[in-house]
């Protein structure tokens, strides 16, 4: 009886893993394309802004291909969907590397799907470019390969809002504020880094609140900061909860002076969500499309010819990405796993790159080095309104109603 | 009456019983050392990772659902917990990572004891419901504690053998696992050789009966409880050292409950490499429909199909079904027990070793009185 | 806290309660019926919440209107999958092999509703959505009034089939004695199906509630099932009366402790409520002399 157990699980055994070692081929591939690796939230929590940066990349892609290719060589793309699950992040870039040993790979979408894929790309020797992963755990990793493809750090991303806030006269600055955060790194940080300089600024927070990703009901949160009656409201947000909170809060008639919400503000989708109660929400965002920037203004064209409409915060993201990396490759000549990789990462530790999101450069740790706009949504359009220097439009103070 | 050849081959099964009941284990042995190299690339190697993990997983579950007959939907909870508890414990206390594990295991084994006798008082359904409950709101508890479990954003392990490559660090847990299931088996065998184990079928059978024999009922199923959760913990607590990223909506899920279930259902509850025979099918179908799949939401439904074929036409696992097959197979001549005579009866079922106390249509009509 | 932030939470948490009572109810049939652990009860709520949805953005009108098409189908959904797959389940391993089934289910549905709809959050447009009316100082959602006003409607539905009509008769007997029903003459069997029938049609009226005033995505199902399941334990299986009260304390529980200790904390009131009612009372609070024991 233990004979017959123990040859069926032997046989299913050498079948299972006979079947599937038979699939693979160990080296590298000669196809005469470069082919890069992508894990993307296409479904799940962060699918709404996933799907944007999928956009975005194979906008690049096809951008570079019609300019004859990297190194001369075909881009092409693999992208694989995470379902924004840590889990399967880390086995899809697991899978494009060391099963389909593509040449290079992009980085997926949040702080908290960054930080498992960049391990699994530095424990491979990969470099590794991300377009949304800017939380300050992300920098705090100790990664030696990681570099954030936008202009500024999670924390410090509202900080032009906050100082003018805190520039303000006594009479008319905002005494208190209500904090909400979703539980994940990068809101959270942000939410944060505007409390913290709120409250060192002399501002009340009078609710202070993390809710998880998964919360759709948004009725007693609501109803709290509602009752709070707090002059600032800022929300560390992705997409579909803020316009969930919003909604609540326009349901109870809550009003405040300032309305601030992380991401979600800066997709279109908002509006269409929102209709006339954008009005005066504001975001921190890394992009505008009319910004003269080099490169910007051809990646806006391409962008409205294929897509239709203006690309936001995550496209342009993705395409910068896209143009770090291929920055690199063509400055050292290699695109391909091994050493290549290494030469890639050094070259951009000290490298200055025109983007579609302004020239970047980093530190040690990959963190950027410039600052995030802020917009504010007025007469149903996005507008830069911070800092003075880039700004499209005047900051209006107080919000006007819902 | 069977035939003179028959009853030949099955003298001779007998005889070399022993023998191949070594061939076919050490054959397993010699199959679990060599498949790293048989694989082509670390990221197989990390799926045969994933793949031993549900065996000890599931052969962990069965220490419950095997002898006992109570059936957890929640043993996630235990995984979990052993995880989560590993990597607490070096995060906030710095210990070495391979104490961590113990330690872990040791206090959710610890725990378990007293939700094993509060939730083994529920019979059938009732205990069914529990264990999803216990499950659900262990994952809300970590969701919310935010500064102790570091709430939905998960919490990070530092990597044991920092000095490993990848595929090396792949290769070190794949043995470490392999060892570790191994010590579960060897449990289980003895578990189920034994007095205990005779008790704990007994109970599985009939519960009141075997209480009304003196058996004592309550203690014999904590003690599988907390077995069974002990295995599930160190099951969790390597798998924390391994990936390194826990997320409770992972760590604490009904599904990862199910799974496991399901598992040693396909390979057969009651027996000693169910369970594993089960994780291997179970968890390639897994990985395979994932990485084929995967970039729609139709992988989900592609798992859903296969349950409901598992549920609806192979409820008893396969090793029991290829176990009656080929019963049917060498015993063809027989066709009533009356042409048999006590003797050979008698014969017959000693060489084909130790069966558990009954079959599975016996258990139907014993059954039928429990709510 | 001041009493107008209770008052309001309050008059939330009833609306919530009624919504979940509504939820819960086709819930306790099942059990009731087939003692089956329906845990793909949550599924075909959102499947038809989707319905609705899709229904409004194609066609414009108010997504209450779906429930003509949505709940006949999801009525002969449910005797097809009585009939075919779970009176093939044998009665000795019933609870583990229709928990493992109709958690099958529950991923057969996820897994179409992403591959049709993908992932992407969606919420349904009513033209109240954001309106609201004043109650004695608190601000009640219009929506959410509609919802529990549906809630409402369907348990009476519910309510009225169960107690007056002769289909309603055998089933509540088919629910207390089946034997004792096969007895006296009544077609088990069929009964069987057409109340599982009718607990998947709940499923419809309920998914459609729940789109007037929530995000809706293919995973949502599995938020709901611990929820629903404490639900219909603490009120007691087999009675409609007993879920709807023990929906509505549970609602009002929820809603009020969400305002001190956040949205997460608040839903242990479930299932502290499940072990409390499985370990001193199993048969359940509310439902009665007559009411199951799991």
């Amino acid at each position: 009886m233990w004979i017959r157990k123990g040859l069926t699980v032997a046989a299913a055994a050498a079948l299972a893993f006979g079947a599937v070692s038979c699939g693979s081929s160990p080296g590298g591939r000669d196809d005469g394309k470069v082919l890069i690796g992508i894990s993307i939230p296409l479904t799940g929590d962060f699918a709404e802004p996933g799907k944007s940066v999928e956009e975005g990349y194979r906008l690049w892609a096809e951008t570079i291909n019609g300019k004859g290719g990297l190194l001369g060589k075909q881009v092409e793309l693999k992208i694989l969907d995470d379902k924004s699950q840590a889990e399967a992040v880390v086995s899809d870039y697991e899978a494009l590397i060391a099963q389909d040993q593509v040449d290079l790979i992009f980085g997926p979408y949040s702080s908290r799907l960054v930080i498992p894929a960049a391990r699994v790309a530095e424990e491979y020797g990969m470099l590794f470019v991300e377009p949304a992963g800017n939380a300050a755990e992300v920098f705090e990793q100790g990664f030696q390969n990681l570099f954030y493809g936008g202009p500024s750090v999670a924390d410090t991303s509202f900080d032009h809002l906050v100082d003018h806030v805190l520039a303000m006269p006594e009479e008319q600055r905002p005494k208190t504020a209500a904090i909400v955060a979703m539980d994940d790194p990068f809101p959270k940080a942000t939410a944060h880094g505007v409390r913290d300089q709120l409250r060192d600024g002399g501002v009340e927070i009078v609710v202070d609140e993390l809710y998880p990703p998964n919360q759709t009901d948004f009725s007693g949160l609501a109803a709290k900061v509602a009752a709070s009656n707090a002059d600032i409201v800022i929300g560390g947000a992705a997409y579909q909860d803020a316009v969930n909170l919003i909604i609540g809060l326009q349901q109870l008639n809550y009003d405040p002076e300032i309305a601030g919400f992380t991401t979600a503000p800066t997709h279109p989708e908002f509006a269409k969500a929102l209709g006339a109660g954008t009005a005066g929400i504001l975001a921190p965002t890394s992009y505008s499309p009319d910004a003269r920037h080099e490169t910007n203004a051809e990646f806006v064209a391409a962008y409205e010819e294929k897509f239709g409409g203006r690309p936001n915060e995550d496209h342009a993201a993705a395409f910068a990405t896209g143009q770090v990396v291929a920055a690199a490759v063509e400055a050292v000549g290699c695109a391909e796993q091994g050493e290549c990789q290494q030469q890639l990462v050094d070259w951009l530790r000290n490298a200055e790159v025109p983007t579609v999101v302004g020239p970047l450069s980093w530190d040690d740790a990959g963190r950027p080095k410039s600052a995030s706009m802020v917009l504010q949504w007025q007469d149903g359009v996005s507008r830069i309104v911070l800092p003075a220097d880039a700004a499209e439009a005047e900051f209006i103070y107080p919000k006007p109603g819902w | 009456m069977p035939s003179a050849s028959e009853t030949d081959v099955m003298h001779r099964l007998a005889r070399y019983a022993h023998v191949l009941r070594m061939g076919g284990v050490s054959a397993l042995i010699v199959i679990g050392l060599s498949v790293p190299s048989a694989l082509g690339n670390p990221y197989l190697l990390s799926a045969a990772v994933v793949i031993l993990n549900y065996a000890l997983c599931a052969t962990g579950w069965n220490f419950m659902g095997g002898f006992t007959g109570y059936i957890s939907f929640g043993h996630a909870a235990y995984f979990g917990l052993g995880a989560y508890g590993t990597a607490l414990l070096i995060n906030r206390l710095d210990l070495a990572p391979f104490l961590a594990v113990a330690l872990a295991v040791l206090i959710v084994s610890v725990i378990a004891v007293p939700v094993g006798f509060a939730a083994l008082r529920l019979r059938g359904a009732s205990f069914v419901i529990g264990t999803i409950a216990f499950v659900l709101i262990i994952l809300l508890v970590f969701q919310s504690w935010n500064s102790f479990t570091g709430g939905s954003s998960g919490m990070e392990v530092p990597r044991p053998f920092p000095e490993l490559t990848r595929p090396e660090h792949h290769l070190r847990f794949y043995y470490l696992y392999l060892g570790l299931l191994a010590f579960a088996l060897l449990l289980w065998w003895l578990i189920d050789r034994s007095q205990f184990g005779l008790r704990l079928k007994g109970i599985r059978e009939d519960e009141d009966k075997a209480r009304a024999l003196g058996v004592p009922t309550m203690e014999y199923k904590v003690v599988a409880f907390v077995l069974s959760a002990a295995f599930t913990a160190a099951a969790g607590g390597l798998y924390a050292l391994w990936f390194g990223d826990l997320d409770p909506v992972f760590q604490f899920s009904i599904l990862l409950g199910a799974y496991m279930v399901l598992m040693a259902l396909v390979g057969g509850i009651r027996s000693l490499f169910g369970p594993l025979l089960g994780a291997v099918i179970v968890g390639y179908a897994l990985e395979y429909f994932k990485l084929n799949y995967g970039d729609t939401q139709i992988h989900l439904a592609a798992t859903g199909l296969l349950l409901v074929l598992v549920v609806l036409f192979m409820p008893d696992g396969i090793i029991p079904g290829a176990r009656e097959l080929a019963n049917r197979h060498l015993r063809s001549g027989q066709t009533s027990i009356r042409e048999q005579t006590q003797e050979e009866l008698l014969a017959a079922q000693r060489s084909s070793g130790p069966e558990p106390p009954s079959q599975p249509a016996f258990s139907a009509t014993v059954n039928g009185g429990r709510p | 806290m001041d009493s107008t932030v209770v008052f309001q939470t309050v008059i939330l948490g009833v609306l919530l309660g009624g919504q979940y009572a509504l939820l819960a109810s086709g819930l306790t049939l099942y059990f009731g019926v087939m003692r089956v652990v329906m845990l793909a009860h949550a599924s075909f709520l959102v499947l038809a919440a989707y319905l609705a949805w899709w229904f409004t953005t194609s066609t414009g009108l108010d997504p209450m209107l779906s429930m003509a098409i949505t709940v006949p189908l999801f009525f002969g959904l449910g005797v097809v999958m009585q009939r075919i797959l779970l009176s093939r389940l044998r009665p000795a391993t019933l609870t583990m092999m229709s928990c493992l089934l109709t958690l099958a289910i529950a991923l057969v549905v996820e897994g179409v509703l992403g591959f049709l709809f993908t992932g992407v959050q969606r919420r349904v447009q009513v033209g109240y959505g954001s309106a609201q009316l004043n109650f004695f100082g608190a601000s009640i959602p219009v929506v959410k009034l509609v919802s529990f006003g549906l809630a409402v409607f369907g348990l009476a539905a519910l309510y009225f089939i169960l107690m007056k009509s002769s289909f309603g008769r055998s089933l509540r007997a088919t629910i207390q004695h089946k034997q004792a029903a096969q007895l006296v003459g009544i077609n088990t069997d069929r009964v069987a199906g057409h109340g599982f029938g009718l607990g998947l049609a709940t499923a419809a009226v309920g998914g459609t509630a729940l789109a007037l005033d929530a995000t809706i995505f293919p995973s949502l199902h599995w938020y709901w099932i611990g929820p629903l399941m404490a639900i219909i334990v603490v009120g007691g299986l087999g009675s409609v009366p007993g879920a709807a009260i023990a929906a509505m304390i549970l609602g009002i529980a929820t809603s009020v402790l969400q305002i001190p200790m956040g949205a997460t904390w608040a839903q242990t009131v479930f299932y502290l409520a499940l072990f409390a009612t499985l370990l001193f009372r199993p048969q359940g609070f509310f439902g009665g002399r007559l009411a199951q024991r799991f």
